[in-house]
């Protein structure tokens, strides 16, 4: 399976621990012709904006600049045409609400699906990642379910640590989704404010899984902050429906569950993902039919979590 | 060698291998003295001028040195090699395994030394120069004793052996990683020990500036990783771990830190699981087949049954037979989709598909059908007099509004309906049969329709319609009984059954 992914999510369990690393990202994007021009500096400040999606690139390495060398006519012009498509459409789309949905719609649904793989091609949506990227052993791999209407993610995990001196666990792997992109490769964001509720159905074999949602941030510190919340599968031939409001997921950073936590915020979210990284050595499975989001008006929680300050100021007597 | 009093002058003298035994030295002058591997029992040394030596990997045992000028001597003592001298009053002396203290020296010379303590043997004279791995104490324990009694005396006799606990950190990470194989990894009390190898009250720090520049680190995060293994195997710690940790690094660290947030969020995700599996699962095979059925089964009103216990027959020839165990499960509405089941259409039996159970992985087979074509498919009217409580069905004109739609916009998945569920150790065909055999004397309907066998050797998806080759090979004969021979190896493909008399 093809594993092009800009940092996908790598939990083994909520507690795993990765070095700091900084990141790359500059405010404008600067041609790489330019940059001869300049004293050569460290690799990690490579002007460029990190919109194409890379391999994953382990924290502490230097990002390689490679620009596609081979240009190739036919995949041109499909590119063109394909951006163009989707500027027009984007273009006409807002005449008629937003999103390209009426605006009635857009306000009162209550129940809308994002993924349902039905066909090859929503497989491509959708990229899998597991511990080999920093030396493990296990695999994972994606395929449509036998009547081609669910993906089937399968593979084999194996929790033997890489001999490289600092990895401390592995036996972890993950499905994640790709970044939503608009004409012309930018940036597109799902806008699920109305909604409260992630709804799936998956048909598991009893491993416990963890649901990631990466919304978008500012800071760069914030890169690898990531939402989740554990996916319990039940095992079994029947089909399981999985409602987790949003306000159950908490906030963790690079796979460390944070202090202070705060509430999803839905209205730029990027990317959910899938990480099974239980310890057990062996094969696993996981079915998904289709990925929801619904409004349950029932559900009023706002946050499951205490958001009161955890490592308070002492406050100083004069 | 034996040399009486006299005045030796050894100028430049490289002695490799010696072994001197009840020598007399009397006056003695070493200049410049390289000494190898030498050993030396019983020795008398007076008035003796030391410069410049060099000793490497030495050994004395009942030294004795009266008046002894030692200038810039440097020992590297490593690993088996110890100094011991008779001018300590309590010295630790057996004959079997010394436990031999170091030199009070300057602290200076510290750097230099790693630290040595361990048992020694008198054969066992490591002297390469490798890193100090403490590995060794817990490797020195015999293998078939590894227990929690043997894991509790290594950290014991570490403990006693030094006051001042030299090389506690490199042991306790040494100890959180041999705890597997003593099989101690999910105690609390032998975590709570190992935190007692720390000495007390020397990391807490004592005012604000070490409290902001990690007072002892390097401790500080063996602490934190042992928190981490605790955590990883899931252990809640003790309000002993935290007077402990309190008294070793204090409040304001980051082990107290750390046990905090275990605290915080272990009891918000306890019981998260709307599947829960209990901390000890049975280890009867038959126990555990019924405890994940009626897992996967998913209705309340499931019913468990045991079509064979494991046993192991010896027949007349003298072999041993076991028979496995057949364990099956099937809900009354699941017996009421077999009897609506078009006896024309066959039944497969399909597996083995897994199942884990937190480390365990048990295989289950499922007795389906295909999907009914929507040509085929009629859709019953609910009998009102099944519940007399409420009505099933209700026709109420709502006036649902686009904010009120509460379906998805998604087709429905149209599996074949799942009959029955089993579990056996042994999955071949045979086995399988006495399953489907057993049910057919709840469901007669199995008795006419042809069953078909999806067996794979290994785990297998489970799967939707599949459109192939069932119905070539599939040949109906509901009304002839013939009984065939059943194959007893597992087979890929599709093997069509006969349908049987019920089996005595």
């Amino acid at each position: 399976m093809d594993n092009n992914s800009c940092e996908s999510s790598r939990l083994k369990c909520l507690f795993l621990s990765w070095p700091a690393s900084p990141s790359a990202r500059l405010l404008t994007s600067v041609l790489p012709h330019h940059q001869l021009l300049l004293p050569p500096l460290s690799p990690l400040t490579i002007p460029c904006r990190t919109k194409i999606q890379r391999d994953y690139r382990r924290p502490g390495q230097p990002i390689e600049n490679k620009y596609p060398l081979n240009f190739n006519f036919s995949k041109g012009i499909e590119g063109i045409k394909k951006h163009f498509t989707l500027m027009k459409d984007e273009f006409f789309g807002r005449w008629v609400g937003p999103e390209g949905k009426p605006l009635i719609e857009h306000i009162l649904e209550q129940n809308l699906v994002i993924w349902k793989f039905r066909g090859p091609e929503s497989l491509e949506q959708w990229t899998v990642s597991s511990d080999q990227e920093i030396g493990g052993q296990s695999e994972a791999h994606l395929k449509m379910g036998r009547n081609d209407n669910t993906c089937f993610l399968h593979g084999k995990l194996s929790s033997t640590i890489p001999r490289d001196g600092e990895t401390r666990y592995s036996g972890y792997c993950n499905m994640r989704s790709k970044t939503p992109k608009a004409s012309f490769d930018r940036k597109k964001h799902y806008d699920w404010s109305s909604f409260n509720t992630l709804h799936l159905r998956v048909r598991g074999d009893g491993r416990p899984w963890m649901i990631n949602i990466a919304t978008e941030t500012y800071f760069s510190h914030q890169k690898d902050d990531i939402y989740n919340y554990f996916l319990y599968t039940r095992g079994g031939p029947y089909w399981q429906e999985v409602k987790i409001p949003f306000s159950k997921f908490f906030l963790s950073h690079r796979g460390r569950i944070q202090d202070s936590q705060h509430p999803i915020w839905l209205d730029k979210v990027n990317t959910i993902g899938f990480t099974l990284g239980d310890k057990a050595d062996g094969h696993f499975q996981l079915e998904v039919d289709f990925v929801a989001v619904s409004k349950d008006y029932a559900h009023t929680e706002e946050f499951a979590y205490e958001m009161y300050e955890r490592n308070p100021k002492r406050e100083r007597i004069e | 060698m034996k040399c009486a009093r006299c005045l030796l002058q050894l100028q430049g003298l490289q002695l490799q291998g010696l072994q001197l035994q009840g020598l007399r030295l009397q006056g003695l002058q070493l200049q410049g003295l390289q000494l190898q591997g030498l050993r030396l029992q019983g020795l008398q040394l007076q008035g003796l001028q030391l410069q410049g030596l060099q000793l490497q990997g030495l050994q004395l045992q009942g030294l004795q040195l009266q008046g002894l000028q030692g200038q810039s001597a440097r020992s590297a003592a490593q690993r088996g090699a110890l100094l011991q001298s008779s001018s300590q009053p309590h010295m630790l002396r057996n004959t079997q395994h010394q436990v031999i203290r170091r030199f009070h020296r300057s602290p200076i010379n510290d750097k230099n030394q790693p630290i040595p303590a361990e048992f020694i043997d008198e054969d066992d004279n490591k002297k390469d120069k490798s890193l100090v791995i403490h590995d060794d104490l817990f490797e020195q324990v015999a293998r078939e004793t590894k227990t929690k009694a043997t894991f509790n005396k290594v950290v014991e006799v570490f403990i006693k052996q030094d006051v001042r606990r030299r090389g506690h950190v490199e042991f306790i990470y040494a100890a959180l990683q041999k705890m597997p194989e003593f099989g101690v990894e999910r105690d609390l009390a032998v975590y709570n020990k190992l935190l007692d190898v720390f000495p007390k009250e020397v990391f807490v720090p004592r005012n604000f500036i070490q409290i902001m520049f990690n007072h002892y680190p390097r401790q500080q995060e063996c602490g934190v990783q042992l928190l981490e293994q605790m955590e990883g195997y899931g252990i809640m710690p003790d309000v002993d771990t935290k007077v402990l940790l309190i008294q070793i690094f204090g409040v304001k660290g980051h082990p107290v830190r750390k046990y905090q947030r275990i605290l915080y969020w272990f009891p918000k995700f306890k019981h998260t699981n709307p599947y829960p599996i209990p901390k000890n699962l049975p280890e009867d095979p038959v126990d555990l087949a019924r405890f994940s059925l009626a897992r996967i089964a998913d209705d309340r009103d499931a019913k468990v049954t045991v079509y064979q216990l494991p046993c192991t027959d010896i027949t007349e020839s003298g072999e041993e037979i076991t028979l496995p165990h057949v364990v099956g499960i099937q809900s009354p509405s699941q017996m009421e989709l077999l009897a609506q089941h078009n006896p024309s259409r066959p039944v497969f039996v399909e597996g083995p598909f897994p199942l884990w159970l937190r480390d365990q992985c048990v295989y289950y087979y499922v007795l389906r059908a295909d999907p009914v074509p929507p040509e085929e498919k009629v859709e019953e009217p609910y009998d009102p007099e099944r519940s007399l409580a409420y009505p099933l069905q209700l026709d109420l004109d709502l006036d649902r509004d686009l904010g009120d739609e509460e379906s998805f916009d998604v087709e429905d998945l149209d599996e074949g309906a799942v009959f029955a569920m089993c579990m056996t150790s042994q999955g071949d065909q045979a086995v399988l049969n006495q399953w489907v055999s057993g049910l057919q004397q709840n469901n007669p309907i199995l008795g006419r329709v042809p069953t078909l066998f999806r067996l794979e050797q290994g785990p297998r998806e489970l799967q939707g319609a599949h459109k192939t080759k069932s119905d070539h090979q599939h040949r109906p004969d509901p009304q002839t009984q013939r009984e065939e021979e059943e194959d007893d190896e597992v087979s890929v493909e599709e093997e069509p059954r006969r349908s049987q008399e019920m089996k005595q």
